[in-house]
This record gives structure tokens, C-alpha cells and sequence, in this order.
């Protein structure tokens, strides 16, 4: 079995100011979205995404930065998603993560 | 005689502008309609798929006999209303021409014969007042059902009934209306000029027993004024209103027979589908969300108004299992689950046409074999599947080439349901080249969502496509397999997607009853309930969905199986949630009595 991307590594240093980012867009994810303010990070929804198994699309990150005004390539990022669905089952917080990728779509399309 | 008198105007104009707006509309909607489609119809008119239509036009649009098979008293109101009022019209044609042979008579002619033939003392034959009678009189007991239907429409096997638009309201006061005055005004004529048959002539009589001939001379004029007007309202409100399906049921019986269905895109050809809806409300206790969680705004049947109105919002759309459960008792045999994802479509997001590009050389299959094995997604979910479907493989001695045992691509199954019909072609294309690059003869696949879209969506010439129920049941039936029967009780969950989808019921159930005895849920094969985690539906919450599988649970639990098995990763992960038996997937089942 090939090796699996578990959506953990180490990560680049970086810095978010959440002051100079634009939250509209996130407010609006969340008002219409507000589970997903229940995410407890765990990356179960990473470790068995069928995209993220075959790049390095990696669910939890795009989501946690879109939240924090990042919106910056997660379009494109969203779109590597298949819908497959099996995040959804394993998400201990039971969060439409389906939702939330078309969400995110929705409202970042032209980012 | 010139067959007119003022008040035949408010009919005439109403039926004036219900012909011109039903000649327009359905005009348009076909010269929208793809070429492909319109070709269809036309290779289809000189063969006999035309006189099939016309028999179904014949069962359905006038006894209606799909509804007469879901309850007996719904199907009489629908064809009392609908081939009475046929009747009528039929037998005062022959009514007009045997008394006044074949002449030229205006349509009001047709309609208000007992007044002209009153006022202007034509013939009129008993034998015909006495049919008409009974025909108004059927028709008279299908209002009263339909007012009945308003206050307790239990009596006719529905929970619940449309919530209507005021427009609809409009029409339907105005129908109640031409039939209770079609008889007063035929009494008073009666009372007055004589004739009539046992309804409306004894009616007459005991009219003109208590009521003075002052009187009636002084109502005669105006009631055939109020049943005019209601005609007039009637035939004027329709082509705004759920009676637009009378008409428009017809065409589609045809489009039909001819092979044209609805499509990935939506077309102007789906009109034809979203007008012949009659809201009649049979799609909407079959509705888990419904009789589950209560939500009584997503059911086709307000899809369908909402989209023909085009107010259509995006939560109504996506807020749907997909089950299938209304499409299989529609009584008008719309494709609703195909509108509802053309709708998708339309709603979807523009694509990012490189989205998919990094399938581009990945092939993650591993070993050799005449036969593929494709997990697909939720089987990678549920292990024990995978790992019994290689304990029978190895059983039986096949060589399998196992397409994605280590990561591979979505069917696309899930992505074409939420309307991203052109992403998921190129999912589609990625898994049939690495199909046909492999050189198998047979695809097996443990998941029904999988299963579907191969058959119906990937151009796989050459190559079988099975579900491993039935995959299972050949390797049983051909002896490659022995499995120890037992006398352990299991019940079976049908899969939306297996059962309905893909009319796969008697090859699950043939396996479990080679281990052991199979008892049957209370909603079982073309009734099965949903699990509720359907892919379909990106609305509903998880609580939500947890709920409705413990509905389903109940019902699987309450056979008093030992186990329940279910042939679907998807269920299987849904029901275990809720059921308090063990829940298992057909090859654990099998793979455990090897």
C-alpha cells in the first residue's frame, strides 16, 4: 500500500492577522454554516479524503484558513474535492462537511 | 338559431384564451426541445408506440388507474371528476348530433344544449336526458369526494395534502363551482320548460312543487350566467394552475412512449414534465423528511411549483434523499429525481475546467484478473466489507485485479447528484480508461452507488457490471462457494440505490436465504425506507439523519432478526448507528459461513 498522507506534517511557519483579513466572507460561511464553528480540528475528515489520498488537498486546512480569512486558492483547493462523502461519516462532531465544501464554493467562487 | 345568447360570453372568452395559451405554451416548449428529442418523436409517430399512448392516455389522464391502484376512493374522485366530465362531453356531442343531425354547432351550442333547447324548442331525446343525468351525477360525487378530501383526507389513505398557491385556490373554487350550478340551472330549466332526466327533471319537479314560476322565470337567466362564469373562470385559470396538467398529462404520455425523457440539462421539454404535475400530494407522505422530521416544503410536489413559478431556492432543491420512494408512486410517472438534479445543474457553481486534472497517470490497482473488484469510497469506510469480499474471492479461486484496494477515484456518482454533471464526466471517463486499460470482462462492486452509475452512466462495452449480491449468488448457484445454512433469523434492508435504482431485490434475498431464514421488514423492496445518510441530500444535519435511520431501525429491529443485513456501505453505516441487532453487509454474512 502506498503510503498515506494523513494530512499532518510540519508545517511552514506563518503568521494570520486576523485584523487586516476580511471576515465577511467567513462570517457569512459560518452564519449560514454554524456547526462548523464545532470543528475540534481533529483531521479525520483529511486522513480518509479521497482527494487528499491522491494530492495534497488537505480539507481541514482549507476550511480552518477560509474561517480565518484566508481565501487565497482555496477555490481551487475545494474543487479537488470529489464529494465522495466519507468525511462526513467519520466527523466525530457530525458536521455537513458536504455542505460545507459546496458552501465555500459558493462564496469564494470568485476569489 | 344562432346558438347565442349573452351569457354563453364568459365561457366562450375563458375558452378562447385556455385553447390560444395551451397552443402557445406547448408550441414553444417543444420547438425548444433538443433536436435529438424532437427527431424522436417524430421516428415514433408511425410505429406503435403511438397507440400504446393513446391506451395510456385513455387509463391514466382519464380512469386514472395508477391512483386507483394506491387507494380505491382517491382513484374514484380523480376518475369521476376527470372521465365523467369526459363523458359529458362526449355524450352531449351525440346528444346534439342525434337530435339535430350532422349540422355545424358552436362549442356553446355543445355546452349550453338544455338552454337552447329549452328557450329555442329543439328536440331533446329521453334517452339522453336520462345519461346525462347520471353522468353529472357521477361527476356531482366526485366534487363532494374532492370537498370530502378537504376535511378528512385520511378517508383516502393521505396523512397530508398540497398546500395550495392562491391561483390554484382561484381555479378550484371556480371547478367546484360549474358542476353544482350546471345543476341548478338544468333544474330551473327543467321546472320551467320541461324535460330533464331523474336528477336534474326531479329536481325541476319538486322546484316547481315550493317555488313560485315568478321566481324561477327570474332565476333562470342568471344561474346559466353563474355556471358560464364558473366554466369561463375555470377554463381562464387553468393554464396558471395545477389543471394545466389535464392537458399536459397527455404530451407527456407521448414524449414518453417516444423515448424522450428528462436529461442531465435542464430543457424546455422538462415543461412539459413540471406542468403535468397536478399536485395531487401522493408524493408527499412516502417523503421520509416528512413523515420523519416534518419538513413540508422540499416534496416534489412543491418542487415542482416552485420550479415551474421559477421561485425555485437553492435549499429546496438540495434538501432531498433521492430515495425515490414519490417517483415509484407518482401516478403521472414524472421523472422526478432526473428534474430535481438538472435543477442542480443549473444552480451548481461554474466548474474550474483543470479541477480534475491530477488523475492524469494515477492507476493505484494492484493484481491480475478476468474480474474487477471496485470498492468504491464508503466500502474503503466499511474494512470488514473489503476483507469479505476477499476471503470469497479467494474461496472461490478468482483472480481479481482490484481497481482501487489503494486509493483510486470517486465513481461520480456523488458529484453528479449535487448537479456538477460535467466534473463528474470527467470522474466517469478516468475510471472506464482505467477499466478498459486493465482488460476485464466483469466489474463487481460492493457499493449500489457505484453500481448505478456504471450502468447507467459509463459507456463500458465488453465489459459486465455486478453487484456483488449478485456476484454471491452465482458463485452459490454454480457451487464455486459452500456456505453452511443455519437457522439464525435475518431481516434485509433494500438499498434506495440497489432496490429502486437498480431493481436488484430477489439476488440479496436468494443469498440470505441460503444461510438462514430471511423475515422481512414492514417497508421492504419498491417501499423500503431510506437510511437517511444519503449522499443526495446536502442539507439535513447529522441529528437529522441519525433520526431518520432510527425510523428504519425500528422497523428492522422490530422482525426480532438476530442480525440485519444490508447491502450497502452506506446503509450499513447509517443503520449500525441506530439498530440495536448487529447490522452487516451480504458478504460478512457469507464470508463468516465459509
Amino acid at each position: 500500500m502506498a503510503a498515506i498522507n494523513w494530512g499532518y506534517g510540519i508545517s511552514k511557519p506563518r503568521a494570520i492577522d486576523i485584523d487586516r483579513n476580511n471576515l465577511r466572507r467567513s462570517d457569512e460561511i459560518l452564519h449560514e454554516m454554524p456547526e462548523l464553528q464545532s470543528c475540534i480540528g481533529c483531521g479525520s475528515c483529511t486522513a480518509v479524503c479521497t482527494a487528499g489520498n491522491l494530492t495534497e488537498f488537505n480539507f481541514r486546512k482549507v476550511h480552518t484558513l477560509v474561517r480565518r480569512g484566508e481565501y487565497e486558492g482555496a477555490y481551487e483547493l475545494m474543487n479537488r474535492c470529489m464529494l465522495c462523502g466519507k468525511c462526513r461519516l467519520v466527523c466525530p462532531r457530525g458536521i455537513n462537511t458536504r455542505g460545507v465544501v459546496m458552501l465555500i464554493k459558493r462564496k469564494l467562487g470568485d476569489f | 338559431m344562432s346558438f347565442f345568447a349573452p351569457f354563453c360570453l364568459p365561457f366562450m372568452a375563458g375558452a378562447v384564451v385556455m385553447f390560444a395559451l395551451l397552443l402557445v405554451k406547448w408550441s414553444t416548449w417543444f420547438c425548444g426541445m433538443p433536436r435529438a428529442d424532437k427527431m424522436a418523436v417524430l421516428r415514433g409517430l408511425p410505429t406503435r408506440k403511438t397507440l400504446a399512448a393513446v391506451w395510456e392516455v385513455v387509463s391514466e389522464s382519464l380512469l386514472h388507474r395508477r391512483i386507483f391502484r394506491i387507494n380505491p376512493v382517491l382513484g374514484y374522485m380523480h376518475a369521476s371528476l376527470a372521465f365523467g366530465w369526459f363523458l359529458l362531453i362526449a355524450v352531449g356531442w351525440v346528444e346534439t348530433v342525434a337530435c339535430l343531425g350532422l349540422r355545424y354547432v358552436p362549442l356553446q351550442g355543445h355546452v349550453f344544449y338544455k338552454y337552447f333547447a329549452a328557450t329555442e324548442s329543439l328536440p331533446h331525446l329521453a334517452v339522453f336526458d336520462q345519461a346525462m343525468d347520471f353522468l353529472l351525477l357521477v361527476v356531482l360525487s366526485g366534487v363532494a369526494l374532492a370537498w370530502g378530501k378537504r376535511f378528512c383526507s385520511r378517508m383516502m389513505g393521505m396523512r397530508r395534502t398540497t398546500k395550495h398557491v392562491p391561483g390554484d385556490r382561484v381555479a378550484l373554487s371556480a371547478l367546484w363551482f360549474v358542476f353544482p350550478t350546471r345543476l341548478v340551472a338544468e333544474s330551473i330549466t327543467a321546472a320551467l320548460y320541461g324535460g330533464g332526466g331523474f336528477l336534474t327533471g326531479g329536481l325541476g319537479g319538486v322546484m316547481e312543487e315550493y317555488l313560485s314560476p315568478l321566481l324561477l322565470a327570474r332565476l333562470f337567466e342568471p344561474v346559466w350566467w353563474v355556471y358560464s362564469l364558473s366554466l369561463g373562470v375555470f377554463f381562464a385559470a387553468l393554464p396558471f394552475s395545477r389543471y394545466m396538467h389535464i392537458f399536459t398529462e397527455v404530451p407527456l404520455i407521448f414524449l414518453r412512449r417516444y423515448g424522450v425523457r428528462a436529461g442531465d440539462k435542464e430543457s424546455s421539454g422538462d415543461r412539459f414534465r413540471t406542468d403535468a404535475c397536478s399536485r395531487c400530494g401522493i408524493c408527499i407522505d412516502p417523503c421520509q423528511l416528512q413523515s420523519v422530521l416534518g419538513i413540508d416544503d422540499v416534496q416534489s410536489v412543491y418542487f415542482l411549483r416552485d420550479r415551474r413559478y421559477k421561485m425555485l431556492e437553492m435549499k429546496v432543491a438540495n434538501n432531498c434523499l433521492m430515495c425515490g420512494r414519490c417517483e415509484a408512486k407518482c401516478p403521472v410517472g414524472i421523472d422526478l429525481n432526473t428534474l430535481r438534479r438538472n435543477s442542480r445543474d443549473t444552480m451548481r457553481n461554474i466548474p474550474d475546467e483543470r479541477r480534475y486534472d491530477y488523475f492524469a497517470g494515477v492507476d493505484r490497482s494492484s493484481g491480475e484478473g478476468r474480474v474487477g473488484y471496485f470498492a468504491g469510497c464508503m466500502t474503503m469506510l466499511t474494512p470488514r466489507t473489503l476483507t469479505a469480499m476477499e476471503r470469497i474471492f479467494a474461496a472461490a479461486g478468482e483472480q481479481v485485479w482490484w481497481a482501487d484496494r489503494s486509493g483510486g477515484v470517486c465513481c461520480g456518482r456523488p458529484l453528479k447528484l449535487s448537479g456538477e454533471t460535467d466534473s463528474a464526466r470527467r470522474m466517469m471517463d478516468y475510471n472506464a480508461g482505467l477499466f478498459r486499460k486493465h482488460g476485464i470482462a466483469t466489474i463487481v462492486t460492493s457499493c449500489p452507488i457505484c453500481l448505478r452509475t456504471f450502468r447507467e452512466e459509463y459507456d463500458l462495452p465488453g465489459i459486465e457490471v455486478i453487484h456483488h449480491s449478485e456476484y454471491i449468488m452465482r458463485l452459490i448457484r454454480s457451487g464455486r462457494i459452500k456456505v453452511g445454512r443455519g437457522e439464525e433469523k435475518f431481516t434485509y434492508h433494500d438499498p434506495c440505490e440497489l432496490g429502486r435504482g437498480a431493481g436488484i431485490y430477489d439476488e440479496p434475498r436468494e443469498v440470505i436465504e441460503s444461510l438462514g431464514v430471511l423475515v422481512e421488514p414492514h417497508s421492504t423492496r419498491e417501499n423500503s425506507l431510506c437510511c437517511g445518510s444519503s449522499l443526495a441530500n446536502t442539507v439535513i444535519s447529522d441529528a437529522q439523519q441519525l433520526r431518520i435511520a432510527e425510523g428504519l431501525a425500528a422497523e428492522l429491529d422490530a422482525t426480532g432478526a438476530s442480525t440485519v443485513v444490508t447491502a450497502c456501505p452506506l446503509c450499513k453505516k447509517a443503520v449500525s448507528c441506530a439498530a440495536s441487532a448487529p447490522v452487516k453487509d451480504l458478504s460478512e454474512v457469507v464470508a463468516e459461513r465459509l
